[in-house]
């Protein structure tokens, strides 16, 4: 079973959230999740609002993939961050290959990469990028 | 006339010493160039360069009423790249897409575009982002010496940091470089003499010649001369046919960046700006594939008051490096790549 | 639940890499094994409904296995079979479905099986490609978890235990070491070799933090167990094993909505809500298997079950206080580390393990039973958000 195409409604679909950072806020216990839902993940509330993700956030936790998936070239490191304002994301890092360059609160920020290439389409999403000190 | 009412650049991390790719093919190249990341390409350093351009115009994005990409090395012969970046900037569906591609002269070709279309009252800002990564080939006299890159301007009749006071274009059917739609490279007709003094030098010295005869300037008026630079030889030539001193140049680039094709003159132009006192007058002239285009550009005052919101600048990014060696680039270029099965 | 349903029989396969059985002969096998589990005898037409626990089916190209499958192979045509897939857990669930179907009082007796054929396909593109390359398979876009799946949500919450909890990767190594060593006593488990601390850290890195030895291997195998009314059980077995609580707790699968990487709900919740079914603590357990799909993830299950605190786990390792002959024996078998994850398989040899220690009949990795109570547990599915515990008795 091959995965959607990129000119499928799944990505289509995805575009406000993939390049605007579109996510929710319940209005009633605060949380904020990713991508959009019409119902809390942690209190149930039906009160929910757009939220824009902040690009910036510390490191919560990481990994380093070295058996990665055909098509793949390793190491690919995993990150969650806590982001400024609120909010989690999980992606991947770009322009790290040894787990010594990551520190757990270490400040990072999003930049647009290509993702993964298919049928000839690119795709494009955020990764972090560690911020240079000064 | 309109002008540059802010600007940004990006420059890939990673460096290729042009030698690198030139000794296994027992050719001699000198200087190193920028390259991308596996995962960049020209639409993820245009992202970046526009971001930049944007926050330094102080501008709301759904105020652009248009989008220009200029490059040489799109992803794609049918599908828009600029709609991509038209989501990262947030810009609104009335957005006009322009992707202006074919030829290393096409972000000056964009910014001729953008001024007509604000001219003609049909926008009021448009954004202008010549973005370049051109495909390469092995044993290539590209392969050394390409490189890659992504510059912004946004252009409007507000907030200008630089005046645009007058265009001129000069064109001839005049093949140096050329890639066909079945070719996964650049190939250069390479013969240097003929491609210098009958490409290059002829168009960009018409060019200039023809905007300063237009808008009734000398030489002497101009403090920075830009031109485009494939190599660090050939602005030198033009400005010696010119009768310009070389002082006037932008500082060589092509031997540390590599030839940044359609936005290489716009790479220097923002190492310009970046310096450049209000009042003192900027020529700036592209080329490629037989089309030069030369415009004129005064700094005002409004340069120095947005400098503080100028994002990495292109003496940082000269300084900001990581090699990587030829087997990594013929890998992140996909020339190399694994056996599927 | 508590005082229902007892289990009658069980029965597996040695796991191992089968290359030469396939789905279809290993589920045969486990359940010739599990019907000749039953002491007494027990005719298969007693069984009146039977549920299938088969995670991978479509996914390495089995087919899309569905209750009908497992009637054909089983040939038992006259009862509803389901399947069930519910993650990792799926073990788990199989078992607690066919706990319900006699807790219910609609059936007296019947079957549940987990089967999974992992190595028709190499390591790389069965579980590690599974949930990972580009995510847009699962309903996800690529540009989060890229390249994630298999042991890279583990190795995201290894980190944080280091930096929050003090645990290294010592520590994780020596979790391989224990399970290695149970395992070589144990004649169902693909791995029976001895490891040290250094052969494990010198092993070639897989996700950092995690090495190729802080990793269960790529199994195939099959398990089954029988159940019925509790009051019927004498007349199977004089030795019936009982089910306590049998509970599956969730967790979120985004990692964007966890609250930490330290511990997961899925876990303290199926562990809590079977405690409370069956109204024992867990003081009252005399050993546990639990879900070691990667070392850290020991530690983990042993505080979120609820064993010790937070962060004691590793000392208590440390201590020795885990192993066969010590207070709170953890895998006696071996777990996951040397039998590997035959996925829906796991859960239902984990229950096998738990029946033949508590009847006393696990020969060299017997341990001391003193409660009569033992506990077996499974967690896994994507990001990790479900976890499924099971809490077996000698009594009712």
């Amino acid at each position: 079973m091959s995965a959607p195409a990129p000119a499928s409604p799944l990505f289509w679909r995805f575009n406000p959230e993939v390049y605007r950072l579109i996510g929710t806020k319940c209005k009633d216990c605060g949380h904020i999740t990713y991508p959009r839902k019409k119902i809390c993940p942690i209190c149930g509330s039906l009160n929910q609002e757009e939220h824009k993700l902040n690009r910036r956030g510390t490191v919560q936790t990481y990994c380093i993939n070295w058996t990665t998936p055909p098509g793949l070239e390793p190491p690919v490191p995993i990150i969650v961050v806590d982001l400024e304002g609120g909010g989690k994301y999980q992606g991947v890092i770009t322009e790290v290959t040894q787990a010594e360059e990551v520190k757990i609160g270490g400040k990072v920020e999003m930049v647009l990469r290509k993702v993964w290439t298919d049928r000839g389409i690119n795709i494009y999403g955020y990764k972090f990028r560690l911020v240079e000190e000064g | 006339m309109a002008g540059i009412v802010g600007y940004g650049i990006y420059v890939p991390n990673y460096r290729l010493k042009q030698a690198d790719a030139a000794i296994p093919w027992n050719s001699w190249a000198s200087g190193e160039k920028a390259v991308c990341g596996a995962d960049e390409d020209i639409i993820t350093m245009a992202a970046e360069a526009s971001e930049k351009a944007v926050r330094h115009a102080g501008i709301n994005p759904a105020q652009i009423g248009s989008i220009y990409i200029g490059t040489a090395s799109s992803p794609y012969i049918e599908q828009y790249v600029a709609p991509i970046l038209a989501e990262t900037l947030e810009l609104a569906p009335e957005a006009t897409m322009m992707d202006y591609c074919g030829s290393v002269n096409s972000c000056a070709n964009a910014l001729l575009g953008c001024l007509d279309a604000i001219e003609s009252g049909r926008i009021e800002y448009g954004i202008v982002i010549g973005t370049e990564d051109r495909a390469t080939a092995p044993g290539s006299e590209g392969e050394a010496s390409f490189g890659a890159a992504a510059a912004a301007l946004v252009i409007g009749k507000d907030g200008i940091v630089a005046d645009i006071e007058g265009v001129y274009t000069y064109s001839t059917l005049f093949i140096d470089r050329w890639r066909a739609a079945k070719d996964t490279w650049v190939s250069s007709y390479f013969d240097y003499r003929f491609d210098r003094e009958f490409g290059y030098e002829k168009h960009v010295v018409a060019a200039s010649k023809g905007l300063m005869e237009k808008i009734g300037r000398k030489k002497e008026d101009f403090k920075y001369a830009v031109f485009q630079q494939p190599d660090e030889r050939l602005p030198g030539l033009a400005a010696r046919a010119l009768g310009i001193s070389s002082e006037l140049l932008a500082p060589g680039i092509a031997s540390i960046l590599g030839d940044l094709g359609s936005c290489s003159a716009f790479i220097s132009l923002a190492g310009i700006l970046d310096k450049a006192k209000p009042e003192e007058r900027i020529l700036l002239t592209s080329y490629g594939s037989g089309s030069s285009n030369a415009f004129s550009l005064i700094a005002r005052d409004k340069i120095e008051q947005k400098k503080k919101n100028l994002g990495v600048t292109l003496e940082k990014y000269l300084e900001r490096k990581e090699y990587i060696d030829y087997l990594t680039y013929l890998k992140t270029t996909q020339t190399l790549k694994r056996a599927p099965y | 639940m508590r005082g229902k349903v007892a289990i009658i029989g069980v029965g597996m396969i040695p796991f191992g890499e089968l290359f030469e059985k396939g789905l279809e002969t290993m589920a045969q096998e486990a359940y010739i094994n599990c019907l000749k589990g039953v002491d007494k005898g027990i005719d298969p037409k007693e069984i009146k409904a039977a549920w299938f626990g088969q995670w991978s089916g479509g996914l390495i190209g089995q087919g899309t296995q569905g209750g009908s499958a497992l009637a054909s192979m089983l040939g038992q045509m006259e009862i509803p079979i389901t399947r069930v897939e519910n993650g990792c857990p799926t073990g788990s669930d199989t078992f607690r479905n066919a706990c319900l179907g006699v807790a219910s009082g609609v059936y007296d007796v019947t079957l549940a099986l987990g089967a999974e054929k992992m190595r028709d396909k190499p390591g790389v593109e069965s579980l590690v490609a599974a949930g990972g390359g580009t995510g847009a398979g699962m309903g996800m876009h690529p540009s989060w978890m890229l390249g994630g799946g298999g042991p890279s949500i583990q190795a995201l919450y290894a980190t944080r235990q280091m930096y929050e909890l003090g645990c290294t990767m010592e520590d994780y190594a020596r979790v391989a070491v224990l399970n290695h060593h149970n395992g070589v006593s144990c004649p169902y488990a693909h791995y029976r070799f001895e490891v040290t601390i250094e052969r494990v850290l010198n092993s070639p890195l897989v996700c950092w933090p995690l090495h190729l030895l802080d990793c269960c291997p790529q199994t195939d195998g099959a398990a089954a167990a029988i159940l019925c009314r509790a009051d019927l059980a004498k007349k199977y077995t004089d030795k019936p094993v009982y089910v306590l609580g049998s509970n599956i707790g969730m967790d979120h699968g985004n990692l964007w909505d966890k609250h930490n990487f330290i511990e997961m709900l899925s876990t303290i919740r199926a562990a809590k809500g079977a405690f409370e079914m069956g109204r024992v603590k867990p003081e009252d357990v005399d050993f546990a298997e639990v879900h070691d799909c990667f070392t850290n993830t020991e530690l983990m299950n042993i505080e979120d079950i609820g064993f010790c605190p937070k962060g004691e786990a590793h000392k208590l390792l440390r201590e020795g206080q885990f192993e066969r002959d010590a207070r709170l024996p953890i895998n006696p078998s071996g777990g996951l580390k040397a039998h590997g994850h035959p996925i829906a398989a796991t859960g239902m040899g984990q229950i096998c393990e738990v029946v033949w220690q508590l009847r006393e009949e696990a020969d060299e990795r017997q341990v001391k039973i003193k409660n009569g109570i033992g506990l077996q547990h499974n967690v896994g599915g994507p990001g990790f958000g479900v976890s499924g515990v099971n809490i077996l008795s000698r009594s009712p």
